[in-house]
């Protein structure tokens, strides 16, 4: 970092040196084409050194067995700014929108609001396919679903979901305050599953009723069987949820006439790696129920029961495209 | 009466009045507070070894602390992969623990000497060195042409080679 810039000089140097060697390797270089590369690399130290270089950035890339090296290098790409971005809400709330709190019980909010960071006592994640319960004491647990990240303080009984899915129960014992980026729910008895998109999170109710408060705009009740998304602008429509449906806390993925897309969607949550399709198939439709605990079986069962071939070129890397177009 | 200025800063002043402020701002993008304590102080080191005059000190630290941040999850994330992928090898393939570690060590070094590139340039890079694609195949794949993979690969040298100076 500290490093002064390379000069124009040698930027050019090795501009040349890639330009050769990609040259070299595309297989299209004519005789002709190598007796120039030749005379470069021998007009000039610096050339001949570059060229050298380069073949040890080769030479460093043959070192690696290739199914580890791609798995690892050529992984799906980090979101930098959602890094960067995530936060609790409480750095990021714009001061009006905390008005809204206030028509929860004031000491719930007082505590929300002037909560020290070093309070967040208990932090859990679980990796991608990974499903854990957890007991929570006085009557209250918390399932969390792949790749969840939650903030939990016993304490204050509050708990953050900073990424993924949870379902948190309170049974008998004294109220839960489930913290999200765009708002605020109370359960005093029932349970309610809450699941973190990129900008809203969704809120489900599964038992008892559970007040919801958005960052802005009035505070809900759901009861049972009923659906909000919130955003930053407030809550949605309340929708039904189909309360019989199995789903991931007894470990099933279930889809009722879901298109293919929309079903790997849901699929590649759960596995590791990339899993993409192409636009010819997404439309086609799935119905059932599939364990989450073999994902590779769900993806053989596709391709038993729709028109589509499953392509695996690691166990990372998995494309479905209609079986026509296979190459 | 002192001729020379003040200096504005001293280390240690620096150190109490950022230190904690830093260390929380990390702490709320981390999964625990452990790592944040580790990037705040690899942070610092940072800061006392650069030496530079500090007229806005927290914007410093800060984007020093973002750096550092990314580069932990990149690490991480690569470590990840790297694991997964161990765990799906056939037993006879797998190597031992010191092959693993050295294995790890240079493909971290790979994976930061590649920080940097557009996504499909990396791949098409990949492609190239580890699977041993042609530059038809590799086009034919990300659905480009071959004068584009061309281009591509001659980046990604030259980014390399940047990067290794």
């Amino acid at each position: 970092m500290s490093a002064a810039l390379p000069s124009a000089d040698t930027r050019h140097v090795l501009h040349a040196a890639a330009q050769w060697l990609a040259l070299m390797e595309s297989g299209g270089a004519s005789a002709e084409d190598e007796a120039r590369l030749q005379h470069w690399r021998d007009s000039d130290q610096r050339h001949e050194q570059a060229w050298q270089k380069a073949q040890q950035v080769r030479a460093r890339f043959a070192g690696v067995p290739p199914t580890l090296g791609l798995a690892s290098l050529d992984r799906p790409p980090l979101d930098r700014r959602q890094l960067l971005k995530r936060a609790l809400g409480i750095a990021v709330v714009a001061p009006a929108a905390w008005l809204a709190y206030r028509q929860l019980p004031l000491a719930a909010w007082l505590a929300y609001r002037q909560l020290p960071l070093a309070a967040w006592s208990a932090d859990v994640q679980t990796a991608t396919g990974e499903h854990r319960q957890l007991a929570l004491g006085e009557g209250a647990s918390l399932q969390l679903n792949t790749a969840t990240a939650v903030d939990i303080d016993g304490a204050a009984r509050q708990v953050r979901l900073v990424d993924g899915e949870l379902a948190l129960s309170v049974q008998g014992g004294p109220a839960m305050t489930l913290l999200t980026t765009v708002g605020l729910v109370q359960v005093s008895d029932g349970e309610v599953c809450a699941r973190q998109y990129s900008e809203q999170c969704r809120i489900v109710v599964l038992r008892g009723v559970a007040q919801v408060q958005p960052m802005q705009g009035p505070a809900l009740q759901l009861r049972a069987g009923q659906q909000v998304r919130l955003g930053e602008h407030g809550a949605g429509e309340v929708q039904p949820w189909d309360l019989l449906q199995a789903d991931w806390r007894t470990g099933v993925l279930s889809a009722q006439n879901l298109n293919l897309a929309d079903f790997l969607t849901e699929l590649g949550r759960y596995r590791p790696g990339v899993l993409q399709w192409s636009p010819q198939v997404a439309a086609l439709r799935v119905t059932g129920s599939f364990r989450l605990d073999d994902t590779d079986r769900i993806l053989s069962l596709l391709s038993a029961s729709l028109p589509v071939q499953v392509q695996s070129r690691t166990r990372y890397w998995i494309t479905v495209q209609g079986r026509d177009n296979a190459a | 009466m002192s001729t020379t200025a003040a200096a504005p800063h001293s280390f240690h002043d620096l150190y109490r009045d950022h230190h904690s402020w830093l260390e929380n701002w990390l702490r709320r993008r981390l999964d625990n507070r452990w790592d944040a304590a580790d990037l705040s102080h690899d942070t610092f080191l940072r800061l006392h070894a650069s030496e530079q005059p500090l007229s806005e000190p927290r914007a410093y630290l800060l984007t020093l602390g973002k750096r550092l941040l990314i580069n932990f999850y990149q690490r991480r994330s690569l470590e990840r992969a790297y694991l997964d992928a161990l765990a799906a090898l056939p037993e006879e393939c797998a190597p031992s623990p010191e092959q693993r570690c050295m294995l790890l060590e240079a493909l971290q070094a790979l994976d930061a000497l590649l920080d940097g590139l557009p996504k499909q340039v990396r791949r098409a890079f990949l492609w190239s060195q580890l699977e041993g694609l042609t530059y038809g195949q590799i086009a034919e794949r990300l659905q480009v042409s071959d004068r584009t993979v061309k281009r591509y690969m001659a980046q990604a040298y030259e980014h390399c080679l940047l990067a290794e100076l």
